[in-house]
């Protein structure tokens, strides 16, 4: 769908997964890393465990479908390329610290210079101004300062984050929609612009709204193992199964009441409760969250009846049941449960891409979503360092295979 | 002033809860008309959901509801009524995108499936997501973004190693999912314009999401190595952690990420001997003895103020951050600079309270402004100026209960 746009991926070890997206969707994405190649390739975890430049499955998990070549913005030449492709490019993205890119020529005010159609991305920890603009960052920092850390974890111990860094993750997927939403204007007014993304900001959608409680005058939303405490109320999301552990949403209210009265129907079925427990009004029980001390009573008396319900049966078990009655209860999946999953496997998710430099298929998350007229392709898999070199210097800018080794030489590329 | 970026685009709305209006909601931002269909007799879940306005449930009242919903246009239907058909098929001419979330079977048993709906408008573009996608033998499971997160694979690896899962909080796949819907509806916009071809666009929810647990999956594929909950640690970094201050449950997440900032800490904690110490004087040997780094880090940060310690810390260069509570997120000094919130109109309340864009368009900013996106407001409207419907036909619909 994008194919006639060139995307410059200027990214460091952040914002990676934001030109991949672009790439899905057909960009002619180029990836720009120093010579020797990008930090990121240093982060684990590796291909059978060996650290290697061409070996890092982070690396290969956000760098699919872009080319990749070497670049170095510190010499005066390399910059006289990147100013080069420029010029006919369309999108760049980068991320490093705000100002930094500026110093070395390559700021968004030099670049729309060059080419004032280019819709530039930059993708920061806390955006380009403000107070904390030129604060050291990382994932668990930008997690603390966005909110959704404090929302997670046992209330006896430290907040924790998912095990996975994610924090960049949001702030790609979101640079990706400002692209795409520039680049839409830039069709009708022929001009680009400054797209300017906060990771802050972005992973601050992963508190639900919670950030709101201060001016709207709500209570504070505080973290609980397995769910989250509202004022006096401890919703709970994470129950125990025979075999593991299993999410269900055991709500009331208008909206999920209905979903409570099958699952109690069926608790009642397999005899663990009784039938006024059953037979309660489920909306009505929405009004839980007013905080009157005998229904929080009456709520953890059932929360005991559906931990005991849902310990006695296996996920599958829970699963296939909530299948056939339409319940709110999911397995709590390993990443090789997910790896097997059934569903995945019949919508042919998984997605193999050669690597002939191991001489191996590897098999990838497949497209984030199947378009019927133009269906994502996996194209390239992620490059090699420089492995595009010779294409994009030789072959499109046209210098000679001498003048690439002399570049290579003195550190150019 | 530049029109807004996407003034010529125009959305019906099908979408409900979170990640379908998130969605839709940075298109709203940034100029779409969107056109949002909610049922007066069962409404989005969402407006029972918190925050609420003075911390008081009600339909109204819901400053999730109002986040996820600002700026579109509100409109009432019963899809149950013959005569809300009529009313949907011209919405489908006037827009360029339909989108749902409901299970696979709804739009179809209502005749609204991307089939029947390219018929009345060949270069419509349909956006159907839902948790596990359209086909498949799940296709019809429903539910919130909490069970995707746990089929995921998300709340497995949000925890303490010797505990239950913590999970990530609340429904986290709803928060991923509105990027990849709103790039999906964008690509499919451009190839549009570009080849004049509509399309049909499952995302499924569960699916989208993996592409957040990239690396994980690959180490599971190749490695045989099943991520396990790690708390706060990093497989790359240490010290990297979540550490106690003074004050009740009071915390200061720092994370230690290169050489540089390890001697930093050092002698922010006065401790240059350290700096030296064979056993954490590298990456891999402080992830050795990361247990020790812990200790040691918490000793040092349990007596000190977690805020000065933050400006101490970013100082020197060393990445960290209190930790604030929920409550204090409003008076954040960042978020306050870079115009996170924004005060809309309420007819009951005067104002509320909402996120502004996320993202900064340096020419062509985001417009939030009006009220908030109370039950059917834009009835009059959506069906008057957009639809050109007389006053005689909108009395007509009124009376049906159509518009309810």
């Amino acid at each position: 769908m994008l194919s006639p746009y060139r995307v410059l991926d200027l990214t460091t070890e952040r914002g990676l997964l934001c030109g991949q997206i672009l790439g899905d969707l057909g960009a002619d994405v180029i990836k720009i890393e120093p010579p020797g190649g990008s930090p990121a390739r240093r982060l684990a975890p590796f291909y059978h465990d060996e650290p290697h430049p061409d070996r890092s499955l982070y690396w290969w998990a956000n760098n699919r479908n872009k080319r990749g070549i070497t670049l170095n913005l510190d010499h005066a030449d390399g910059r006289a390329i990147i100013h080069r492709l420029a010029k006919t490019a369309h999108f760049v993205i980068e991320s490093d610290n705000p100002g930094a890119l500026a110093r070395r020529q390559c700021g968004y005010a030099d670049l729309a210079t060059i080419n004032p159609a280019l819709v530039y991305v930059s993708i920061t920890p806390f955006g380009q101004d403000g107070p904390r603009a030129s604060y050291a960052d990382s994932d668990l920092v930008i997690l603390a300062a966005g909110g959704p850390l404090v929302l997670t974890g046992d209330e006896d111990r430290a907040p924790v984050r998912v095990s996975v860094p994610q924090a960049y993750l949001h702030a790609s997927g979101q640079a990706a929609v400002a692209a795409l939403i520039a680049h839409h204007e830039r069709q009708r007014s022929g001009r680009g612009q400054h797209v300017d993304v906060s990771a802050q900001q972005a992973v601050a959608q992963a508190t639900q709204s919670s950030l709101l409680a201060g001016p709207l005058g709500e209570r504070d939303f505080q973290r609980l193992a397995g769910g989250v405490k509202m004022g006096p109320v401890k919703v709970r999301l994470v129950w125990p199964a025979k075999d593991g552990y299993v999410s269900i949403g055991f709500l009331f209210g208008s909206a999920m009441g209905h979903f409570t009265k099958r699952l109690m129907q069926w608790v009642h079925e397999e005899g663990c409760c009784d039938e006024a427990t059953r037979d309660k009004d489920w909306v009505a029980f929405g009004s839980i969250f007013l905080g009157d001390p005998a229904t929080i009573k009456e709520y953890e008396r059932l929360v005991g009846i559906v931990e005991r319900f849902s310990a006695s049966k296996t996920k599958a078990e829970l699963l296939q049941e909530a299948l056939k009655r339409a319940l709110l209860i999911a397995p709590v999946q390993t990443t090789k449960e997910v790896l097997a999953s059934e569903q995945l496997a019949a919508r042919e998710y998984w997605q193999s891409l050669e690597h002939p430099e191991l001489g191996q298929t590897i098999r990838y998350p497949g497209p984030f979503a199947k378009f019927s007229a133009a269906p994502l392709r996996y194209r390239y898999r992620p490059p090699t360092v420089g492995e595009h070199n010779r294409e994009v210097y030789v072959d499109e800018l046209g210098f000679s295979e001498q003048q690439v080794e002399e570049m290579q030489h003195v550190g150019v590329i | 002033m530049a029109p807004q970026p996407l003034s010529d685009i125009k959305v019906l709305d099908f979408m409900w809860a979170i990640a379908g209006p998130g969605s839709t909601r940075m298109l709203a931002d940034y100029g779409a008309t969107v056109v949002r269909v909610e049922s007066a007799h069962r409404f989005d879940a969402t407006r029972t959901v918190g925050p609420f306005v003075n911390g008081r449930p009600g339909a109204e009242n819901s400053g999730l509801f109002f986040n996820m919903n600002v700026g579109k246009r509100m409109l009432t239907l019963d899809l149950s009524k013959e005569k809300a058909r009529s009313v949907v098929l011209d919405l489908v001419r006037w827009a360029d995108v339909v989108t749902e979330s409901f299970s696979p079977k709804a739009m179809r048993a209502w005749g609204f499936d991307y089939e029947s709906l390219r018929k009345i408008k060949p270069s419509i573009i349909m956006l159907s997501t839902c948790l596990m996608g359209q086909t498949g033998p799940m296709a019809q499971y429903a539910g919130f973004g909490n069970l995707a997160a746990a089929i995921a694979g998300f709340t497995n690896i949000a925890g303490w190693s010797d505990r239950p899962p913590a999970g990530p909080f609340g429904a986290y796949t709803d928060y991923i999912a509105p990027w990849f819907n709103a790039a999906a509806i964008l690509a499919a916009l451009e190839y549009r314009d570009r080849i004049g071809l509509g399309q049909h666009i499952d995302l499924s929810q569960a699916e989208a999401s993996l592409h957040f647990l990239g690396s994980a999956l690959l180490d599971a594929e190749i490695n045989g190595k099943v991520q396990q909950r790690t708390g706060n640690r990093d497989i790359n970094y240490a010290p990297h952690g979540v550490y106690p201050t003074a004050g009740v449950d009071r915390w200061i997440a720092i994370a230690v990420t290169n050489d540089d900032q390890w001697n930093n800490l050092c002698s922010v904690m006065g401790r240059s001997d350290l700096i030296a110490a064979p056993h954490f004087s590298t990456p891999t040997a402080r992830l050795t003895h990361q247990d020790q780094l812990d200790e040691l880090l918490s000793m040092w940060t349990k007596e000190k103020d977690p805020f000065r310690l933050e400006q101490e810390l970013q100082a020197r260069g060393v990445p960290a951050t209190a930790v604030r509570s929920m409550g204090e997120m409003y008076n954040d000094p960042q978020l306050q600079h870079r115009g996170h919130f924004v005060q809309l109109t309420h007819p009951k309340y005067e104002t509320t309270t909402v996120e502004g864009s996320r993202f900064r368009l340096s020419r062509t900013p985001a417009n939030i402004t009006g009220s908030a996106a109370t039950i059917g407001k834009d009835n009059q409207y959506v069906l008057e100026t957009l639809l050109g419907y007389s006053e005689e036909r909108i009395t007509e619909l009124v009376a049906a209960g159509v518009l309810e």
